[in-house]
């Protein structure tokens, strides 16, 4: 938190919040229901109402710097409760945008994905194309009749020479981002003094059991619908990972039998994917207090998901049940699918997955006792 | 009363409960002819209490039934020519005693006794019939005081509407918006003090008198006389009753050292900024640049003991209807409130719930240390207790306080002390006295000049005021109803209020103020003993001239005359009592309610022989609230201890201490009043009645002390009427302590 004597209240960040869906932080009147409600909050940092207080005020240098903001898991138990309708949960939603958007490197990117609402074409679009210029340029678009490997469609070294340096510049994106905002966390609030790798390994088996988002009352059934996505992810992660291996180490047949442990961990990943791809579809075209407002930022994100997992699912079986010329232009929208995702990785809501996952582990190394 | 008949009801299990035939027995032996009825509240019961006092057998009744709380239509005879006592056989004897048991009985025996007792020493009240004045006069010619003119001229009354300066309006004279009145009430409401100016001055009934004083009013409700000063000269004026609507002013809040008003030209007063934006031009003051950032100050010498300590309750919404306007009519404007707790009563949270959306608007919890320039033209806000730690101080172009209300009253009581201890000071007898005499002159000096309505009233010539200055008698109870029978107080002379509460209050006051003047015709107490035409009567060939009377009557209705002999007003009267409790001479009383009748009852409690070990206990019990209680607790079906006999009296505060000495001289154990809470927040219904009887009290209990009487022999409990669970416990340990105390030592004398 920045440490001046004079604070100048300033309405400049009503119009942000406003546009990313937190029209309504004015309305709080300091009640503090949302934060004797909320099950996430630590006892000695209660939030969600001091946030809501610097959001009245447009104090974002301290929203920024401030962990509670990703400690919130967007349960909206305090949306729920709130008895002014100032809506904490859109409000902590819109200021993560805000600081996903300020963190960016480069930041004219993250001006790009934030600003989803109109940009979305061209965030999908644009890998769409460079598959086809590549494809094109390398003589890879004429269809065979039948896929009986994808090989045959995109062959596997393309894929390896785009994603490879792809997820290096990412990795390397969201790494920068990631440290900037770690000194921020450390620049406000009480010094850090446990173990970081003890924090670390804790936070990482809270997150891999979801243990906190147990905690929501109103938005319980997302807890689900995340945990599958979120095993479905590392399950595809580490199918593609056993795939490079197999392939070059062990240079094994594609495509592998449906009983082989790789297909099989592989085909998991997608149900998972599926599953909590719909659940979480779900819950936000149902809307609702439990589920706050749902922006184009968050609607961008999973929908590159939801493509994801569908054009991977429907790849899949194309081979068998698809013409040639279908297949494999589901196969190319998949691969543009997995590239916007991660090329926008470090600039969407998928950033929480390194900014939340820091501020769970700062909160454990700041913790008295 | 000669011919008393007495009417047992054996319905609603009273006959199966006690022994009717005995009771019968006892109040034929005493003279009184006696029926029981099995329901006298049926027709053919109502239709056999008539016949009785049609055919002249009898001229008063006593029913002993149920409690004289329930079936009073029913039970309503002609108050100029019957007497009726009504004992509460059902309540307080049959469903909080057990069946058939001989103190049940014994209990309602001594209720009958007392009851016949009682009749003995009543007569029938005279109605009063004077020549009563329909007008009434409004003082004050602000929003208040016109909605309550035009709602007295709409109810059929001259009125004559009074305003010190030269032109209607008041407070709110010269603001083109005010705040809302009515739905939807999220934004400044237009004023409505031009239209109502329009139509009070079309009003054929009102007559408005600008640049008027009141040089005096003399007389009673019904019949006060006014000499009133105006540009025309002097003139006399009759009126039935007095609504004053005075209204409020700002606090002075020069007075509080930090804020910087005075010193430093940018802080503005609510007021101020209210003038500027009236104007149309908003500029600082000091350099006459457009502010860019507003701030304002909530409760700017407001909630604090070192000015007004009270919450004026309107300040706030002022606030959020300036946050508005300058949202609306100055963009771009940014304002700051800084507030310890928005108060924005009733319908005008929506006007806080506007002002919140505004744009430019920001709420900021805090307690404002001071305000100083800060070099560069602007202001800086030091800030305290904020709810963010590094807040400690925002910069303002202008700052806004807002300030709270004082009354535009005058504090009637003070200024007779002041007149008195002036006087005392001219002619006093020792040295001694006239400096005591000149302590008071200087402490009271401010008042000196402030009368408004100049009352020949003994106890001082304007309202008496409550906390604060504010002349109201109980806010809850009985608003608009102050300590002057027929002048009623509304709007924000009465309490701190907005434009809306304040329409709502005049409509109070001049319905209150028609009620007294039509009640004045029928020669009736107004309230709270609504339709009582009992006045007191004086034997003053016994006065002694000590003034007890005339210093305790809580609404100042006995003048003196040169020697000190009280002159009563029965208008002004509220037949409460207290005048007959304070008189040591026992001069006063009520046809239907004197010392006599109460001792009489007190004389008729059997009182068992010592060696019965069934001591005997007298309960006085206030009639507004201590012994509805007790019949509530009936009703709950709770018991208390049987040896207890109640009296019910009009106030704690009539309660002669005779009575006292009747009861320990027959041989009473011990004697506990119940009555309603004094102090601050008092619920006594004649204000000071309960203080009083506490006072005179402990002097009977020193006085016993002396008679090596026990003095735990007599207690004064207080009392709310929900506490009616707590007064069985009351009786029960008093019972306990008698009974530890052993026999009144006076028995069998």
């Amino acid at each position: 938190m920045a440490r001046t004597n004079v604070l100048a209240p300033s309405a400049e960040l009503r119009e942000e919040l406003r546009r990313r869906g937190g029209a309504s932080a004015q309305r709080c009147f300091q009640c503090a229901t949302c934060s004797a409600v909320c099950n996430l909050a630590p006892d000695g940092q209660p939030f969600p109402r001091r946030q809501m207080l610097m959001a009245q005020l447009g104090l974002i240098e301290s929203l920024a710097a401030d962990p509670a903001v990703w400690l919130c898991h967007n349960c909206n138990d305090c949306t729920v409760r709130c008895p002014r309708d100032a809506r904490p949960g859109d409000i902590l939603q819109a200021v993560r945008s805000i600081v996903i958007e300020r963190l960016a490197m480069p930041h004219w990117f993250g001006s790009i994905v934030a600003h989803a609402r109109s940009t979305w074409p061209l965030l999908i679009g644009l890998p769409l194309a460079f598959w086809v210029v590549l494809l094109g340029v390398t003589g890879h678009l004429t269809m065979p009749a039948r896929v009986a490997n994808y090989g045959q469609v995109v062959p596997h070294v393309l894929i390896y020479a785009v994603f490879i340096p792809v997820s290096l510049w990412v990795l390397c994106a969201a790494w920068m981002s990631g440290v900037r905002f770690w000194h921020l966390l450390g620049s406000a609030g009480p010094p850090r003094r446990g173990s970081f790798i003890g924090a670390t390994f804790s936070t990482l088996g809270e997150i891999a059991s979801h243990r906190r988002f147990a905690l929501c009352e109103a938005a319980h059934p997302r807890r689900w619908g995340h945990f599958f996505l979120m095993w479905g992810f590392i399950g595809a992660a580490v199918t593609s990972g056993l795939l490079v291996i197999a392939l070059y180490g062990f240079h094994m047949e594609m495509p592998l039998p449906l009983d082989h442990p790789f297909k099989i961990l592989g085909n998991l990943s997608a149900v998972f994917l599926l599953t909590g791809g719909t659940m979480l579809s779900f819950q936000r075209i149902r809307g609702g207090d439990a589920t706050g407002q749902t922006t184009a930022f968050d609607s961008f994100f999973l929908g590159v998901v939801v493509l994801v997992a569908v054009s991977g699912a429907l790849v899949e079986i194309g081979r068998f049940f698809f013409s040639g010329e279908v297949a494999g232009w589901l196969y190319i929208m998949h691969l543009t699918g997995i590239l916007t995702l991660f090329v926008t990785f470090p600039y969407s809501k998928f950033a929480h997955m390194v900014y939340r996952t820091e501020a769970m582990i700062h909160q454990k190394m700041t913790e008295e006792g | 009363m000669e011919r008393i008949g007495v009417f047992l009801c054996s319905g609603c299990g009273i006959g199966e409960a006690l022994d009717l035939e005995a009771v019968k027995r006892i109040a034929e032996e005493l003279g009184a002819t006696c029926t029981i009825h099995p329901c006298l509240c049926s027709e053919e019961g109502v239709a056999a209490l008539c016949s009785v006092l049609d055919d002249g057998t009898n001229d008063s009744l006593v029913i002993a039934a149920c409690s004289p709380r329930s079936q009073c239509r029913v039970f309503s005879f002609d108050a100029e020519k019957t007497t009726v006592e009504r004992v509460g056989l059902r309540e307080q004897v049959v469903w909080s005693h057990p069946a058939g048991d001989e103190d049940t009985q014994a209990m309602a025996e001594d209720l009958v006794r007392m009851s016949i007792a009682r009749m003995g020493e009543e007569k029938l009240p005279v109605r009063l019939e004077e020549e009563i004045a329909d007008p009434v006069l409004v003082v004050g010619g602000g929003l208040t005081g016109m909605e309550a003119a035009l709602a007295a001229a709409g109810m059929g009354h001259p009125v004559f509407l009074i305003e010190s300066s030269d032109h209607l309006g008041g407070a709110l004279s010269g603001l083109p918006e005010v705040l809302p009145v009515a739905p939807p009430y999220d934004r400044p409401h237009q004023s409505m003090i031009p239209a109502l100016i329009e139509q009070v001055e079309k009003n054929d009934r009102i007559r408005v008198l600008l640049s008027t004083k009141i040089s005096s009013i003399k007389g009673q409700p019904g019949q006060f006389e006014m000499d009133v000063e105006g540009p025309a000269g002097a003139e006399h004026l009759l009126a039935g009753a007095i609504v004053q609507a005075t209204g409020a002013h700002p606090y002075d809040v020069s007075k509080v050292v930090g804020l910087g008003y005075g010193s430093l030209p940018d802080v503005i007063t609510a007021a101020e900024l209210d003038a500027m934006l009236a104007s149309g031009r908003l500029a600082r003051p000091s350099d006459g640049q457009t502010p860019k950032h507003v701030a304002f100050v909530q409760c700017a010498g407001s909630r604090n003991s070192d000015h007004l300590p009270y919450c004026s309750g309107e300040c706030c919404a002022t606030t959020m209807r300036q946050v508005l306007t300058l949202g609306r009519d100055f963009p771009g404007t940014e304002a700051s409130v800084l507030y310890r707790d928005i108060r924005t009563p009733g319908q005008l949270e929506h006007l806080y719930q506007a002002a919140q959306e505004q744009p430019g608007a920001f709420f900021i919890r805090a307690t404002v240390r001071s305000i100083e320039g800060s070099g560069d033209g602007r202001m800086s806000v030091a800030l305290e207790q904020t709810l963010l730690p590094e807040l400690t101080s925002i910069e303002a172009d202008l700052v806004v306080l807002a300030t709270g209300m004082v009354p535009n009253s005058a504090d009637g009581e003070a200024i007779r002390m002041l007149h008195d201890a002036q006087n005392r000071v001219e002619h006093g007898e020792s040295d001694v006295q006239k400096e005591e005499a000149q302590k008071i002159v200087d402490e009271l000096r401010a008042h000196e000049g402030t009368e408004i309505l100049n009352l020949e009233y003994r106890q001082g010539p304007d309202l008496p005021v409550l906390a604060y200055s504010f002349p109201d008698s109980h806010y809850i109870c009985f608003p608009y109803e102050t300590r002057r029978t027929g002048i009623y107080a509304a709007g924000a002379v009465r309490a701190p209020m907005d434009p809306a509460q304040a329409m709502e209050d005049a409509w109070g006051a001049a319905l209150k103020a028609v009620q007294c003047i039509e009640a004045a015709k029928r020669g009736e107490a107004v309230h709270p003993r609504s339709g009582d035409i009992g006045v007191p009567e004086f034997f003053l060939q016994r006065c002694t001239q000590c003034k007890r009377c005339t210093e305790e009557c809580p609404f100042g209705t006995l003048n003196e005359d040169e020697k000190g002999t009280p002159e009563l007003n029965p208008l002004r009267c509220r037949h409460c009592g207290i005048c007959m409790g304070a008189c040591p001479e026992r001069i006063i009383s009520f046809p239907d309610y004197s010392v006599t009748a109460v001792s009489a009852m007190i004389k008729a409690i059997e009182v068992p022989e010592e060696d019965e070990e069934k001591p005997r206990i007298l309960g006085l019990l206030c009639e507004n609230d201590a012994y509805p209680a007790l019949d509530a607790a009936a009703q709950l079906g709770k018991n208390w201890n049987p040896w207890v006999r109640i009296i019910p009296v009009r106030c704690l505060g009539s309660v002669n201490v005779v009575w006292i000495a009747d009861a320990l001289s027959r041989g009473i154990d011990g004697v506990i009043l119940i009555g309603c809470k004094h102090g601050d927040d008092y619920q006594c219904h004649y204000i000071r009645g309960s203080e009083l009887a506490t006072t005179r009290l402990e002097n009977v209990q020193e006085t016993l002390d002396r008679l090596a009487l026990e003095s735990e022999r007599i207690r004064i409990v207080e009392l709310a009427h929900d506490e009616f669970s707590r007064i069985p416990t009351i009786l029960d340990e008093f019972a306990e302590t008698i009974d530890e105390l052993g026999p009144n030592p006076y028995k069998g004398f």
